[in-house]
């Protein structure tokens, strides 16, 4: 770190004193091996793939077929990409307002160190232990319209069967339980582990000042807890923009193409199909999009979180 | 201002018994130090007062009302905490009005109160910062000030002074004792400090093992202490105590003498003893001696005497300072 003392000194005496605190061969030493490394698996590939982007290529050979900013201008025009960005905003959104909320709730009721809720816990937080695909395919036998568990629930109540998954205004619904379900463990657990390192005098304090429990929740334990709901709300708006592998077993996109995600659009449209110029496209999109909110993001709210 | 008894008072956390069986009376308008050394149940019998903390069985009066089923809140106190408890995220001004403003206290009042708050404590100027940008004893004054405009019956203390430098504790216990004196309400105040204790106290209770040894006036703990574990607790640098037979008496099990009721001589006296560490402070000189065949012995002498140690010394305790227990560790009666 360089202080205000440092940056006073004349640059040959920095330059120096640089070289012989081993400052400079500390960072000789240590830096290339992760440049490298993030080099050849991170900046290479992306580069690579906003080049593959400007052609139509099946990803055979070398590409060749030069198309500018087509497939820009093809995913754009999508009306399939459009439902897809729709529905990635629909999870940020029902993350942020429904998922975080009830992770919430069961992290204030079960924070506590006690038997019990360490049980409780272990069971909550079990959905996100759980792989994503073995999680989609639970859910599409509790879907199923004519074994699963809304069939019987659908039967009980003398309705006809039930095909959430093939039905489209109901399709994405579901899958926005089952990640809300998957996930909410996670962000449980940020807020346990907050809440758990909120003094004891603070809330006892506020209750010998006559706060209520819910007054204690409000004005003491929440405002202590922001920076860990501002990663909470990060994670879950970056997850939001990756989602994909619980949407595959559950629907695979459909039905009729209304439950793409931009992760399963670009799987969908780009890879099966063999686009791989296109697909591509939709990966330097999103790549753009998610770098674009992480920034915004931290600049914003983290850096008032902190303050 | 209201006076707080403790009947048949006690507390266990699962099969441990905390308190065992305490009766307790704090006198209106009185500050009531609590000491005893760390895990005596002092700070549990605070939190007991306090409403945080249920009792097993017994009964807490405040102002001669029941209050043990009332919640903290409605018992007409408040508390400072040794670690301040202040909301990290509320200024200085909110902190103390954080309470008011639950009660719905209208803004006008509270801005009063906690104007006047700010300025018994100094805090004036500091109103607007955050409790990060304040130092640890302004940080106690906000927690003394969130206390002041509640305008309570009973101020708790919960070792207030524990997490300040040995100046600023000391200058933060001349302003609490202004404070009680400006104020004139009950405080009751717990602390292992037995200086801080008999500096402030107006009444000190000595606690240990869950049970109160003696309760009384500081200097009356001082000139009788009613067991040895009070005798040996109160005053710094501690008392001597040793066995009966070093002053030859066979029916004493312990006899206690204070470093400073014991005359040294360079040539006669009842105990030949050698200096072995002598400390210099100034206004005091503090020999740690042994003495052959009875034990370690503590000397306060005047800070122009000039010692060394390895020195030879004949000390004599004075003999109507002696304090005499029995082997249940109770005051005899006084030497004649």
């Amino acid at each position: 770190m360089t202080t205000a003392a440092d940056r006073r000194m004349p640059a040959s005496v920095r330059m120096r004193r640089a070289l012989t605190n081993g400052r400079v061969t500390a960072v000789l030493i240590m830096l290339p091996p992760a440049l490298i490394l993030f080099t050849f698996f991170v900046m290479l590939p992306l580069g690579e793939s906003a080049w593959f982007s400007f052609f139509n290529w099946n990803g055979y050979g070398a590409p060749s077929n030069f198309v500018g900013l087509e497939n820009y201008d093809r995913i754009l025009n999508h009306s399939v990409f459009h439902i897809a960005v729709g529905n990635t905003v629909k999870i940020v959104v029902i993350s942020l307002i429904v998922q975080m909320p009830l992770a919430m709730l069961l992290a204030l009721l079960i924070y506590k160190k006690t038997p019990t809720n360490a049980v409780f816990r272990l069971i909550f937080f079990l959905p996100y232990i759980l792989a994503e695909v073995a999680a989609g395919l639970i859910w599409s036998f509790v879907f199923d319209g004519n074994y699963g568990v809304t069939a019987s629930i659908a039967g009980g109540l003398g309705m006809g069967n039930v095909f959430i998954l093939s039905d489209p205004d109901w399709a994405f619904a579901a899958i926005m339980t089952v990640i809300v379900w998957k996930y909410f463990g996670f962000h449980m657990m940020i807020y346990i582990a907050a809440l758990q390192s909120v003094p004891q005098d603070q809330i006892e304090a506020a209750r010998i000042e006559g706060a209520r429990r819910l007054q204690v929740i409000r004005y003491v334990q929440i405002p202590a807890i922001k920076p860990a709901i501002v990663v909470s709300a990060f994670f879950a708006i970056i997850g939001a923009l990756q989602v994909f592998d619980v949407i595959i077993p559950l629907t695979n996109g459909g039905p009729s193409n209304q439950t793409h995600t931009i992760v399963t659009y670009l799987y969908t449209f780009g890879l099966t199909r063999l686009n791989i110029g296109f697909g591509s496209a939709v990966g330097v999109i999103l790549f753009v999009g998610a770098v674009t909110v992480a920034l915004f993001y931290q600049r914003i709210f983290m850096k008032r979180a902190q303050g | 201002m209201a006076e707080v008894r403790l009947e048949s008072i006690s507390k266990s956390f699962g099969g441990l018994t905390v308190l065992p069986d305490l009766d307790l009376t704090v006198p209106e308008g009185s500050f009531t130090v609590l000491v005893g050394p760390s895990g005596c149940g002092k700070s549990t019998l605070l939190r007991i007062i306090s409403g945080l903390e249920m009792p097993t069985a017994g009964t807490v009066r405040i102002g001669g009302q029941d209050v043990t089923f009332d919640e903290p809140s409605k018992r007409g106190i408040s508390m400072v905490f040794q670690s301040y408890a202040l909301y990290p995220h509320m200024t200085v001004a909110q902190n103390i009005d954080f309470g008011l403003r639950l009660a719905k206290v209208p803004a006008a009042e509270r801005q009063t109160r906690v104007a006047e708050a700010a300025r018994i404590l100094a805090l004036t100027d500091y109103l607007d910062r955050k409790p990060s940008q304040l130092s640890g004893g302004q940080r106690q004054r906000v927690a003394i000030g969130r206390s002041i405009v509640r305008q309570p019956k009973v101020f708790l203390f919960d070792e207030p002074l524990s997490n300040l430098d040995a100046a600023l504790r000391t200058q933060m216990r001349v302003e609490l004792a202004q404070l009680h004196q400006s104020l004139d309400a009950t405080m009751i105040y717990v602390t292992h400090d037995q200086v801080e204790a008999m500096t402030l106290a107006d009444q000190i209770v000595v606690m240990n093992a869950g049970r109160i040894e003696q309760v009384g006036a500081p200097m009356d703990l001082y000139d009788r202490p009613q067991t040895a574990f009070v005798a040996g607790f109160i005053g710094s640098p501690k008392m001597n105590l040793l066995p009966g037979t070093a002053i030859g008496r066979d029916d004493v099990a312990t006899m206690g003498i204070r470093p400073e009721h014991i005359a040294v001589s360079d040539d006669t006296g009842y105990w030949p003893a050698t200096a072995q560490v002598v400390e210099t402070l100034g206004a005091d000189t503090v020999v740690h001696a042994h003495v052959a065949g009875t034990g370690d012995v503590t000397v306060r002498l005047p800070g122009d005497r000039r010692l060394r140690a390895g020195e030879t010394l004949f000390l004599t305790p004075e003999r109507r300072h002696l304090h005499l227990f029995d082997a249940d560790g109770h005051r005899m009666q006084d030497p004649a």
